[in-house]
């Protein structure tokens, strides 16, 4: 284990004096120091020693222990059975007493360090701090069955964590994790805890299973595998982590906790029985979750305030039960949760979270992993022997395909497999590519919609840290698939983000001969680009596009070329044939031309729009420019602008994601008029009625847009809240010459400074922007879905069982009606914290319109709404 | 948590040498940043490359996203010079990329992020002799993605081919141009032969300096990232 100073490959460096760390550690550094690197070579043979140490420490500090403890067992969880049993040997009489030790009679060492580590439990629980608790439940549970703690005493502390199963009201995320405790620490404890008279180790089982079954309506909503039609829990390439606990837990019991014993390493087992009494741990109670309310409603009284809610959280599973274990099983699971806990953990360091990980099998019983190449031959074990590599990717890509969202970016996950690639190039390469292939398999088995964009993103970006170099030719034969076929929209999907990353040429290269044409759609048809419509001198419009062009080059004042704008309105409408939208032509001139000065990059588009946001805002209605005013007018003016930006960047469409983006940052467009664009003429070859990934991206641009201004605007709220507080408990406290003990900060009314107001204002305007930017958005799925008339065609029939299985005679239709479903459930699912605050108005506006229509497509369609907004 | 590891967002030794700021008011300023310096980018790596990698690591929902990015330029040609600033609106975006992106591969090249103090004007420019960056300048090793030769290593190639091209620059033609060098041993003393040979010119040399094109990288060139 590498230590700060010698860790991470960073350079020594110079620093100032103040700064520099002191060479020479205190003993009690240099103590906790080996407490924390205990095993680093062979735990068993290092347990004496590090008790040695410990007892020989001159003066005895029991908080420097306790710490070591600490610190190894909340950070170096795969260590905790070996704490255990050196916590044990604390608890014997010092074979060559010190005058530290403590007399005969009294507390042994080990008991005054358990005792003084319980109160970090204590403190642990006061946070909430969840993972911590659950790792203190692991220790507790190893030294339970070491004797250390009494058996009774252990199954009550479980049992207070079962207690919150039954709270009224506990959101998901804390039943979960505090179900996770419990069941984790019967796991480890369940040998000696089954033997306890009066205690029914089955209570602790049953109450988790009564917990999991109640929640089983949100279960469907996060599979990520999609079964429109299906109210199953249990599906075939998924497991939820509470229900393999379950299953494991049933297996264990089944067998009076037998299989403990081969699943987790217990290196005390061979260890006397403890002379004194076993530790009693005193009992607890999980506290309440604090909520902190700000108070801050809506206009129309609406809690405004984000509870992010957690779901059931499903584990994909892509290889067989001999390759990589069955996490529904005592050992498949406890491997699992022990590598979820290192990526976890060591999120902060990829790099030495990845060497850990495939440290892992040194901290696992023999046999559990296939040897190493090179390592002295064992006897396979029957029923274990699994594959290293493909089991830590198959646990890191659950991670990453969790629904709605991961724990971290995706993006950590991403470069974690980087590094482990880079560190085991020969069996870590080889499981990424099984990996790819299985994952690509189930894209014809109703891969979410979600998880196959991610998989996108994670193929790419692997691929580009590795050269681009994947086997596409075995692909080709899926190339006779529906274009819509989710399999060909991966395949598209990938190369574009692949281009994105690289450049066109670069992926040219890569790709086998049949997928290298155009019409192989696999490749765009050539390099993604500008197009400036007016470029061409024989298009329409060519010269008043070029008068325009010439004095963004020119580099005029703003006010001129709005002027020239409204003079050339003006020409074109005198002249103009038939019906022509000249407000229309005029917008697309300009703004087409503003993107043409400003494609070379990122930032001369950003120099472009910074120079003439006068235009923009006169272009979008906002200027006053006697437009004909009213909502409708600027309404269209801005769907004008949004058009321009996709006619302009068609055929690179992550610019269009980017100009959007940067025109709402700018004001020029509110992330609802985005929404409205993206419903109206997003959907790809003009159709409407289907939804895609690219939607998606403006879609989730525009929400994440209104959302996150609305936090901005509440934390300014807040802050200066704060400061009117603070100034105004000093006022009082100088007028009184004394702070009032008795006087609250709350008591004191928050002056209403203007700032202040200014920013309720804002508030106010923002979380109603919010608001309409998620009805919009519920208003385009019921017309995509539900609604007769607007409704694509196929999207009753794609929701039936049969219409699933008949999928392999699919075509576009059926497959575009199908993934604007799981758009739609992912729309649900992802926003539900914002969508619960507004439930009854949302409802009311959106879900009326549908009436009291009744078929299966509008059943779907109101029960998936029901469960994402809690109402099931 | 990083009681057993070092987190990868810890400030490094980067640093802004011309900022006149003082070292503790500096660290402050780096507990908040919102701008990353990346480095050891190909002179070819575009803004759109930078935006769709460090784009991973926004957090729209909180507020934040990709605000600017600054690309690095020769002062002198107003080209990439391998290194960008990355600006976001929050500090945790800042922090997630030194976590998840630096030293992973952009444009096929591994990279390195560090906080920045934030952009200022004329920042945007390479502080080396020769425009570029400094690191350019003293480089050993033939980089395609970053111009072949460092600076100082092109500069010296090209003084050596400018002492090639001075040392014949007076050569002339016509008779009496070109020695003979004496033949052998004669009875008697004859005027001596002339040779007509075209003398070198500059033209012949192929072109140097930093105009290797796109197609000329080797793409499989792997970089190390510890060399930076």
């Amino acid at each position: 284990m590498s230590f700060n100073h010698h860790g991470g490959g960073r350079r020594k460096h110079y620093r100032d004096d103040h700064e520099r760390r002191d060479i020479y550690d205190t003993p009690e550094q240099r103590l906790r120091k080996s407490i924390i690197n205990l095993g680093e070579v062979d735990p068993t043979q290092e347990l004496e020693r590090v008790a040695k140490q410990i007892r020989q420490q001159v003066p005895i500090s029991v908080p420097a222990i306790t710490e070591g403890f600490r610190i190894g067992v909340t950070e170096q969880p795969f260590k905790i059975p070996y704490y255990a049993a050196l916590l044990r040997l604390l608890h014997d009489p010092s074979p060559e007493p010190t005058d530290e030790e403590p007399a005969p009679g009294g507390p042994s060492l080990g008991k005054q360090v358990l005792e003084d580590y319980w109160k970090g439990f204590q403190a642990f629980l006061d946070k909430l701090a969840w993972r911590e608790l659950r790792l203190c439940v692991h220790f507790f549970a190893h030294l339970t069955v070491a004797g250390v703690i009494s058996s009774q005493s252990m199954f009550e502390l479980l049992k207070s964590f079962t207690a919150v199963l039954e709270e009224f009201g506990a959101s998901h995320g804390r039943a979960m994790k505090a179900a996770l405790c419990a069941a984790e620490g019967l796991m480890m404890a369940g040998p000696v805890i089954k033997q306890t008279p009066g205690v029914d180790a089955s209570e602790i089982v049953t109450m988790i299973k009564t917990y999991s079954e109640s929640v089983n309506s949100t279960k469907t909503l996060v599979q990520p595998v999609v079964k429109l039609f299906s109210d199953e829990t249990v599906i075939e390439h998924a497991d939820e982590i509470l229900d393999s606990a379950i299953a494991a837990l049933g297996i264990l019991e089944a067998s009076d906790f037998a299989q403990t014993t081969d699943t987790f390493p217990q290196p005390y087992v061979d260890f006397p029985p403890l002379e004194s009494e076993p530790f009693e741990l005193p009992s607890v109670l999980v506290p309440p979750e604090v909520i902190e309310l700000d108070g801050l409603t809506t206009e129309d009284g609406e809690d405004a305030q984000v509870k992010k809610e957690e779901w059931p959280a499903y584990y994909i599973r892509l290889f067989d039960n001999d390759v990589t274990p069955d996490p529904t099983t005592p050992v498949g699971y406890a491997i699992r949760s022990g590598l979820l806990d290192l990526v976890d953990i060591f999120e902060v360091n990829r790099k030495e979270c990845a060497r850990l990980l495939l440290e892992f099998p040194k901290w696992t019983l023999p046999g559990t992993f296939k040897p190493r190449e090179g390592a002295p031959y064992a006897e396979p074990v029957p029923g274990k022997n699994w594959d290293l590599e493909t089991t830590v990717l198959e646990t890191i890509l659950g991670s990453v395909f969790l629904l709605p969202e991961t724990t971290h970016k995706p993006i950590y996950y991403y470069t974690l497999i980087t590094e482990l690639c880079k560190l085991m190039p020969k069996s870590a390469g080889p499981a990424v590519g099984k990996s790819i292939r299985k994952i690509y398999a189930l894209l014809a088995d109703g891969l979410d919609v979600e998880v196959a964009q991610r998989f996108a993103d994670w193929f790419s970006i692997h691929m580009s840290n590795f050269n681009f170099g994947w086997v596409w030719k075995e692909w080709i034969p899926d190339m006779s698939l529906a274009s819509k076929h989710p399999k060909r929209v991966f395949m598209q999907h990938a190369v574009e983000l692949e281009i994105r990353l690289a450049y066109y040429d670069r992926i040219l290269r890569v790709l086998p001969e049949a997928m290298q044409t155009a019409d192989a759609g696999v490749m765009p048809e050539e390099a993604p680009g500008p197009d400036f419509e007016y470029d061409d001198p024989a298009r329409p419009y060519h010269d008043s596009a070029q008068s325009v062009l010439n004095m963004l080059r020119g580099r005029a004042k703003a006010d001129d070329v709005v002027a020239h704008v409204q003079s050339l309105k003006n020409t074109l409408a005198e002249g103009a044939e038939g019906d022509v939208n000249v407000d229309a032509v005029v917008c697309s001139i300009a703004v087409q031309s503003l993107l043409h000065i400003g494609s070379r990059s990122f930032s001369h588009f950003l120099n472009a729009i910074e120079r003439y946001l006068p235009l923009l805002r006169s272009l979008a209605g906002g200027a006053g420019t006697g437009a004909g005013g009213g909502a409708a007018a600027h309404h269209d003016a801005r769907m004008d602008i949004l058009g321009a930006v996709y006619a302009f960047w068609k055929r690179s469409r992550h610019m269009v994601a980017i100009v959007f983006d940067k025109l709402m940052q700018y004001q020029i467009v509110d992330p609802t008029d985005v929404i409205a664009w993206t419903f109206a003429h997003g959907g790809g070859r003009g159709a409407r009625g289907t939804f895609d990934a690219f939607q998606w991206a403006l879609l989730k641009g525009a929400l994440d847009k209104a959302n996150g201004r609305v936090m901005i605007a509440r934390r300014k709220v807040a802050a200066l809240r704060k400061e009117a507080d603070d100034n105004a408990a000093r006022a009082k406290a100088s007028e009184t010459m004394e702070v009032d003990a008795e006087a609250k900060p709350d008591v004191i009314p928050a002056a209403e400074t203007p700032a202040l107001n200014t920013a309720l204002k804002a508030f106010a305007t923002l979380t109603r922007e919010q608001k309409a930017a998620l009805a919009r958005a519920l208003d385009g799925f019921v017309d995509y879905l539900v609604l007769e008339g607007t409704a694509a065609a196929k999207t009753r029939e794609v929701i039936t069982e049969k219409a699933w299985h008949a999928r392999a005679s699919w075509d576009e239709g059926e497959w575009e009606a199908w993934e604007t479903w799981c758009w739609f459930r992912h729309f649900v699912r992802a926003y539900s914290p914002y969508l619960r605050n507004y439930v009854n108005t949302l409802g009311a506006v959106s879900l009326d319109r549908i009436g009291t229509m009744s078929d299966p497509a509008v059943d779907l369609f109101k029960k998936t709404w029901s469960i994402a907004t809690g109402q099931m | 948590m990083a009681h057993v590891v070092t987190p990868l967002d810890q400030p490094s030794n980067y640093k802004d040498s011309q900022a006149r700021i003082d070292r503790t008011k500096q660290n402050e300023i780096l507990t908040k940043s919102t701008t990353l310096y990346v480095g050891n980018l190909s002179f070819y790596t575009t803004e759109e490359q930078i935006y769709e990698v460090f784009s991973k690591c926004t957090n729209p929902e909180d507020g934040g996203g990709i605000k600017r990015i600054i690309m690095g330029l020769d002062r002198n040609t107003r080209t990439p010079c391998g290194f960008c600033f990355v600006e976001y609106y929050t500090h945790a975006e800042a922090l997630a990329s030194l976590r998840y992106v630096s030293g992973t591969k952009v444009d096929e090249r591994i990279i390195r992020c560090d906080l920045d103090l934030g952009y200022r004007e004329g920042r945007q420019f390479g502080r080396g002799k020769s425009g570029g960056q400094v690191r350019d300048e003293h480089r050993a090793d033939y980089d395609p993605g970053r111009g072949g030769w460092g600076a100082q290593a092109q500069r010296l190639e090209i003084e050596r081919r400018r002492e090639v091209e001075e040392r014949y620059a007076d050569a002339q033609e016509g008779p009496g141009a070109v020695a003979g060098g004496g033949g052998d041993w004669r009875e008697s003393e004859a005027a001596p032969e002339n040779t007509l040979k075209r003398a070198r010119s500059p033209e012949d040399e192929g072109d140097s300096g930093r105009t290797g094109a796109r197609a000329r990288i080797d793409p499989h060139a792997d970089h190390d990232a510890n060399r930076i």
